[in-house]
């Protein structure tokens, strides 16, 4: 199969060079290409793709264009004029313009009907000559022959009546691989007239995770050692086609726990399936703290850890998460993790009250409940001023029609729309049209400007909605993601009706994009990575899950809290993050809990609860939590947050929070100002606990419950208890005073325990 | 030179983004000025000890009232002395509920008003802090307790409810002049929040279960102070009865509503449904409907018939009805039926335009700063063809909003010509970049003369000129109206003391007069001020809102820097064509900065008159205005000059002097432009 192109060249090559001969001499007095090319059209194709004989511009020469990186966005196809005044089309989706392009510009130089190996496209491509990108065609490679052919016969246009590539697939499309194992893609092309090509040579290969699987130029699959579900996407002209591995581990899965809901089942049979033995449920004083920093933000406190470990009650933990999602710390914590993305941001100290305003408007929406297809549409279709509206604030961040789309795309619904504007989108369907048709529910955006510098109020716009897509001309009504939503007079906010098209039950992008970002937020890792890229040739790693928590998150009447109940009651959440001697290697089954730095705000706020400290913030009442910090120009007064990756809201992009580690991180907790002086708080833990009437060991047990949520082991105790013991020296060598060496004492435990993985990580 | 150092630094300050204090009083005589009563209202029927702030407020000596039900009397201490800015207010019985204006009588005259609440509710004051759980002030069901906010703070109530008890909890911050933006937040007894609102709104509550609950106020932005005040009343109420929110000043634009004649109530409600074409409710006009905008994206359709060449006039009022709604209306003819029907648009109205243009919100000021438009509508249908029309109403900001109290009046009538006029205390700019936005009451020093912009907005092609009147002035006062002209949106009135008028006060009339369809026609006009002295409309919008009434009072111990005359008190008589010298006279109190005042011209007729330089050492001034240039037609006209200077302001005679610039207006002068002979 993989001869299967260079056989049928093979077979053709005589005739060629007759051809080519001919063309020379033809072409001594013609340079209009046109001339010779009904006669190449009369050669009859060969069997099994379209023209074999006679070389298509659209169909041969650009796929070799594209396979060569020729029109790759580094390369000629770089926004702003390509290279070196050569521009081509991203990945040859504008074939006419690349014909321009190749035939007609640069006073037709790169192309030499009477010496075709003397044309400068070959030259350049093969090295002949002095190419910045090197050599990309190596002469008499199949690529170089085919560009030769095509221009040896006149380097003629693609005709109308060609036939067009249909579609793409894949072979095999789906398997079970072990690991270690490889695989032979074939890609097929299929065309209007009904032939099928192998193009398994040109199309592109892509795998979405090369850490599973690897994959070559030619289409060969590595699977590495890693279990689960790896995609790999091939790509020819516009059309996609993905092959998926499932890797098995291959090892006996024999105690799972009893499911106890819908989650539990896809996930251990997808566990079962491929053989990876998941971890036991975790304990409870995990349990407590895991839930609680997921769900409010913080940790729990010591009398809540108490308390717990003290219930005996079979439905204890469903208790904590029903009480955790009434808090409103819940509110704060989901706000605080979906105000960056709508960009609530300071930048003009003007700002504070619409961001005030906007902050509050989504935090008091989630400690409401509100349905998030309401919210949503409270925030798309927004009119009025600020303060009496505050969704409209989103409206005065984000002013470009264009930017409207592509967040709300991007943010609601997983799909990135970015490069639809500018061409065909490379890895999806989306093309130009489906983009400003797009744009268009966002044309009657009415603006009059308010009091405040900046702050617009907003309106519908009475008149029939359009946008005009830039490359046609033509001016398109609202579609959403190519999906006709009926026609909108125009009396009615075209948004609105977008608003409708989302939350309709029927919609198989916005349930999706919810469920899947509100795992990744359970989950460390989204069933689709990342989370909002959801397209077909990225497809989730276990997708009976994914559709099974959408038509729950649907019917349940897009309810958030019930969504966050279903998956934190979970037994798959309440697994342990510790692996065993096989789970170890999954990053994406769920087989355990994966390990996550505290994010940065709740991180202070943790620190400032176990140390008894406070953190104030300017403008703000001194109670105020980290996680309920309104906008970003607390990240900028604030270093703590700073380094441990607070965002700026500046993209709709969840990635803009940086949840590695760093050097950075780590000086700061051991040894900053910051964290010295919280340590050393005035009426602070240590304080309180060396002043506390209680014994060692209380006080200790107590700090434990602060601290991890749970007491100290035996051997912690006991270590914790010597260093109290420990006499205390001055700097002039001097023992301290008891009372002051205990308090030292303490802020030194504290600081250990702080500095722990156990502290700082959600477990 | 000071000034011109001065004027740099406050430049530079501007670009900066903050104006300190001191330049703050750079601009604008001193006026006297209440600002915080606290506190801010009582119940009918008792009386009230109420504490007063204010600034320039020296010499106070009585607190008075819009309404005469309400008397207050210094509070004296147990040895009959008057205890400082306290007051005794005696709220008589029948007084009537709502809002009143609160004025002190200064050394410079009457102050700016605050407004003062008089409510059904027993009142408490807050006399401790609150701003934690843990010292939550105990407020009782169906009451007020009246506050300030804390600066970065939260303040704490505590309140019983039995289960299933339901209470209304509001506070009245914007609707009293308060700068708090509130947020109410409803929390249970450990104050975990329940409910919030923060929209300005009350939060209808029904208690979970028998216990404590917090209430938890704060602004929006955390901001505090004495500016930050409120009222915080807790009602309760039996079933799904209406709790009425607290009442509230009017904005500017309800001015031009009623029209004059209208019934109170609507004879007429929409009924839903009707948000198709084709359950569009029918009715004939003329038509005076009360509808709401409920639920989200209500649309009202209402259907009539009418003959081709009928003028019918379309009014909506919602947004001057105190609600941030933007009605919008379109009339469609329909032809055809069934799947052959056929809208054609007749006519789409949005907004009255403010009259003249409003200021932007750019470096300086490019017109008032304030706004005598609204989002309601006021415009014309003319029929084009006959049959059967439709109307939509919807509101352009209700799309995703649910509030049944977004509701409006549509009145579609045949022409009823006729006016309303509303002024302000004029704004301009008195040095480069200034934005000032300070409120100025009417209290005129001694031989000076105070400029209201007056702007109309016109009903149902009423286009005739409109003159402008004051009356019950006090001694020594006298008001001249620059009419409006025909067509024209702009009027000022001046108000002018004379040098020696007696210290007084008086509840003046405001009208405007026109003569409509050969009847002369008389309308009481409103004044409008600004609710706070902004410095620097920059940094904080000001907010302007109408007076309940018109007082003009006058200083009677202090003088105007400068007065600017007529040399004769006579009427100037020039022929069409020629010049006319009008020397003018300049009486100066004060010292001044600068040797100039350029002066403009206001008046029908002579506003196109070129600026001119008065020396400000000159005791008499020649103005030459040449009406073949101006092109005024003979008539009578009334003109004055404006301008503005830099006074050397003295507070008393042994204070240092203050640079202080402050618009300076002339007396009025009045013209008679004969034929050209």
């Amino acid at each position: 199969m993989d001869n299967a192109i260079p056989a049928a060249l093979d077979s053709v090559r005589p005739r060629l060079l007759r051809l080519r001969l001919l063309w020379a001499i033809l072409s001594l007095g013609i340079w209009s290409g046109s001339f010779a090319a009904p006669a190449l059209a009369k050669e009859p194709a060969a069997p099994g793709g379209p023209a074999e004989d006679t070389v298509s511009f659209v169909n041969d020469v650009m796929p070799w264009l594209t396979k060569a990186n020729c029109n790759s966005g580094g390369c000629h196809a770089k926004a702003g004029g390509g290279q070196n005044g050569f521009q081509l089309s991203l990945l040859g989706f504008e074939p006419q313009d690349d014909y321009a392009s190749i035939v007609r510009e640069a006073r037709g130089r790169r192309i030499v009907r009477a010496a075709p190996e003397e044309s400068l496209i070959l030259k350049k491509a093969s090295g002949g000559i002095p190419h910045g990108g090197g050599v990309r065609l190596v002469r008499g490679s199949a690529g170089y022959d085919t560009i030769l052919r095509w221009i040896q016969q006149g380097a003629t246009d693609s005709l109308p009546s060609e036939p067009e590539l249909v579609s793409l697939e894949v072979q095999p499309n789906g398997e079970v691989v072990e690991m270690g194992g490889e695989r032979q893609l074939t890609a097929l092309a299929t065309y209007s007239d009904g032939t099928v090509r192998d193009v398994t040579e040109l199309a592109l290969y892509e795998s979405n995770q090369e850490a599973m699987a690897e994959v070559t130029d030619d289409g060969r699959v590595s699977i590495q050692r890693l279990p689960g579900r790896v995609a790999v996407m091939a790509r020819f002209q516009g059309k996609v086609a993905v092959f998926t591995a499932s890797v098995p581990l291959g090892a006996p899965v024999e105690d799972l726990p009893e499911p106890v809901n819908f989650i539990d089942e896809h996930v251990f049979a997808n566990l079962r399936q491929i053989g990876i033995p998941p971890s036991p449920v975790c304990d409870d004083p995990t349990f407590l703290r895991r839930v609680t920093i997921d769900i409010a933000g913080r940790l729990p406190t010591a009398e809540e850890a108490k308390a717990f470990l003290a219930d005996t009650a079979p439905d204890r933990r469903d208790q904590v998460i029903e009480r955790l999602l009434r808090s409103p710390n819940y509110a704060d914590y989901f706000a605080n993790k979906w105000t960056p993305l709508l960009k609530n941001r300071r930048d003009d100290a003007s700002d504070i009250t619409s961001n005030f305003a906007f902050h509050a408007w989504l935090r008091d929406s989630l400690l409401a409940n509100v349905p998030y297809d309401q919210l949503v549409r409270e925030l798309l279709a927004a009119t009025g001023t600020v303060v009496e509206n505050p969704p409209v604030a989103w409206y005065k961040r984000v002013k470009d029609p264009k930017e409207q789309l592509e967040d709300i795309t991007q943010l609601f619904l997983g799909v990135r729309m970015q490069c639809a504007q500018c061409h065909h989108h490379p890895f999806e369907r989306w093309s130009q049209d489906d983009y400003y048709s797009m744009a268009a529910f966002f044309s009657r955006i009415g603006r009059k400007p308010t009091g405040v510098r900046g702050e617009d109020l907003i309106f519908h716009d009475r008149g029939p909605a359009t946008a005009v897509n830039v490359k046609s001309g033509e001016a398109l009504p609202p579609a959403a993601l190519g999906d006709d939503v009926g026609t909108i007079t125009p009396d009615e906010d075209p948004r609105l009706r977008l608003a409708d098209w989302m939350g309709s039950p029927e919609n198989p992008y916005f349930a999706k994009a919810l469920v899947n970002r509100y795992w990744k937020h359970f989950f460390s890792r989204g069933l689709i990575e990342p989370e909002d890229d959801i397209r077909d040739t990225n497809p989730p790693t276990n997708p009976e899950l994914l559709a099974a928590l959408e038509a729950h998150f649907i019917e349940s009447g897009f309810d958030l809290k019930e969504l966050v109940r279903v998956i934190t009651r979970s037994r798959t959440y309440q697994l342990s993050s510790i692996p065993n001697e096989k789970n170890w290697v999954d990053r994406q089954n769920y087989s355990r809990f994966y390990l996550r730095r505290l994010q940065a705000e709740v991180m202070l706020d943790s620190i400032d609860d176990l140390t008894g400290a406070n953190t104030n913030f300017a403008n703000l009442p001194a109670e105020t939590r980290a996680i309920a910090l309104p906008d970003n120009s607390y990240t900028k007064s604030s270093p703590f947050l700073q380094v441990f990756g607070r965002p700026e809201a500046a993209s709709v992009c969840e990635c803009e929070r940086v949840q590695s580690s760093s050097l950075a991180q780590s000086l700061h907790l051991i040894n900053s100002a910051d964290i010295k002086n919280k340590l050393a708080t005035a009426g602070g833990r240590a304080a309180e606990l060396s002043a506390a009437e209680m014994t060692p060991e209380e006080k200790i047990h107590a700090l434990y419950l602060a601290a991890f949520s749970r007491p100290p082991l035996p051997e912690e105790l006991e270590t914790a208890v010597a260093y109290l013991n420990e006499p205390l020296l001055d700097a002039s060598g001097k023992p301290l005073a008891p009372e002051a060496a205990e308090k030292q004492s303490f802020q030194d435990l504290i600081w250990a325990l702080m500095n722990t993985k156990e502290f700082l990580f959600n477990h | 030179m000071k000034f011109k150092i001065a004027l740099r630094l406050a430049f530079s300050a501007a670009l900066l983004g903050s104006v300190p204090a001191v330049q703050a009083q750079s601009v604008c005589l001193p006026s006297p000025r209440l600002l915080t009563t606290m506190p801010m209202g009582g119940q009918v029927g008792t009386t009230v000890e109420i504490t007063i702030t204010g600034e320039h407020l020296e010499g106070a000596e009585e607190l008075r009232f819009s309404n005469p039900a309400l008397v207050a009397k210094p509070k004296l201490d147990d040895k009959g002395a008057v205890v400082p800015n306290v007051y005794v207010v005696t709220i008589g019985a029948d007084c009537p509920l709502g809002i009143h204006e609160a004025r002190l009588m200064t050394r410079l005259g009457l102050s700016s008003s605050r407004v003062f609440n008089v409510g059904a509710l027993p009142e408490t004051t807050r006399d401790r802090s609150n701003t934690s759980l843990e010292t939550a002030y105990p407020i009782a069901l169906d009451s007020v307790c009246n506050a300030v906010m804390t600066k970065q703070g939260i303040d704490y109530y505590r309140f019983e409810a039995e289960q299933g008890q339901r209470v209304v909890i509001d506070c009245a911050a914007m609707g009293i002049e308060s700068k708090l933006k509130p947020v109410l937040i409803v929390a249970d007894e450990k104050g975990a929040d329940l409910q919030v609102e923060r929209r300005g709104g009350a939060i209808d509550f029904t208690a979970p279960s028998s216990g404590a609950y917090v209430i938890k106020v704060h602004d929006l932005t955390y901001n505090g102070g004495p500016h930050y005040f409120y009222r915080l009343a807790i009602r309760t109420a039996e079933g799904d009865a209406l709790v009425p929110p607290f009442p509230a000043v009017q904005t500017v634009s309800s001015f031009s509503w009623p029209p004059p004649g209208l019934a109170a109530a609507a004879p007429l409600s929409e009924a839903e449904p009707n948000n198709e074409q084709a359950e569009a409710q029918p009715i004939t006009l003329p038509c005076d409907i009360a509808g709401s905008f409920f639920p989200a994206a209500d649309v009202d359709v209402f259907e009539f018939t009418a003959k081709k060449g009928e003028v019918w006039w379309i009014e909506v009022a919602s947004e001057r009805l105190g609600l941030a709604t933007d009605p919008a209306i379109v009339v469609q003819h329909v032809s055809g039926s069934g799947a052959e029907e056929k809208l054609t648009d007749v006519v789409e109205l949005s907004d009255i335009p403010s009259p003249v243009k409003v200021s932007s919100n750019g470096y300086s000021y490019d017109g008032p700063p304030y706004n005598a438009g609204s989002t309601d509508i006021l415009g014309k249908l003319e029929i084009q063809q006959d049959g059967v029309h439709r109307l939509q109403i919807r509101d352009l900001f209700g799309g995703t909003r649910k509030d049944p109290r977004n509701i409006y009046r549509l009145v579609i009538r045949k022409a009823a010509p006729d006016f309303a006029v509303v002024g302000w205390a004029l704004h301009m700019n008195l040095r480069n970049g200034d934005r000032n936005a300070l409120s100025k009451p009417v209290a005129l020093r001694g031989g000076a003369t105070m400029a209201l912009e007056v702007v109309v907005v016109r009903r149902d092609g009423f286009d005739g000129e409109i003159e402008l009147l004051m009356e019950n002035l006090p001694a020594g006062v006298t008001a001249s109206g620059l009419k409006i002209p025909a067509g024209a949106s702009r009027g000022i009135m001046l108000v002018t003391a004379a040098e020696d008028a007696p210290r007084g006060v008086s509840n003046a009339t405001f009208l405007g007069r026109a003569t409509i369809n050969g009847e002369t026609v008389t309308r009481p006009g409103r004044i409008a001020s600004m609710q706070w002295p902004v410095p620097n409309a920059w940094s904080e919008i000001p907010n302007p809102r109408l007076l309940i009434d018109v007082p003009v009072s006058v200083s009677g111990t202090e003088l105007a820097p400068i007065t600017v005359e007529p040399a004769e008190d006579k009427l100037w008589e020039v022929a069409a064509g020629e010049k006319l010298a009008i020397p003018l006279s300049l009486t100066r109190r004060s010292e001044f900065s600068g040797a100039n005042i350029n002066f403009k011209t206001y008046g029908a007729g002579f506003e196109g008159a070129p600026a001119f330089d008065v020396p400000l050492g000159a005791e008499i001034s020649i103005v030459n205005l040449d009406l073949a240039a101006l092109k005024t037609p003979p008539g009578e006209y009334v003109i004055a000059f404006y301008g503005s200077a830099v006074t050397k302001y003295k507070q008393n005679p042994e204070a240092e002097p203050q640079d202080i610039a402050d618009i300076v207006v002339s007396e009025p002068i009045t013209i008679r432009v004969k034929p050209a002979e």
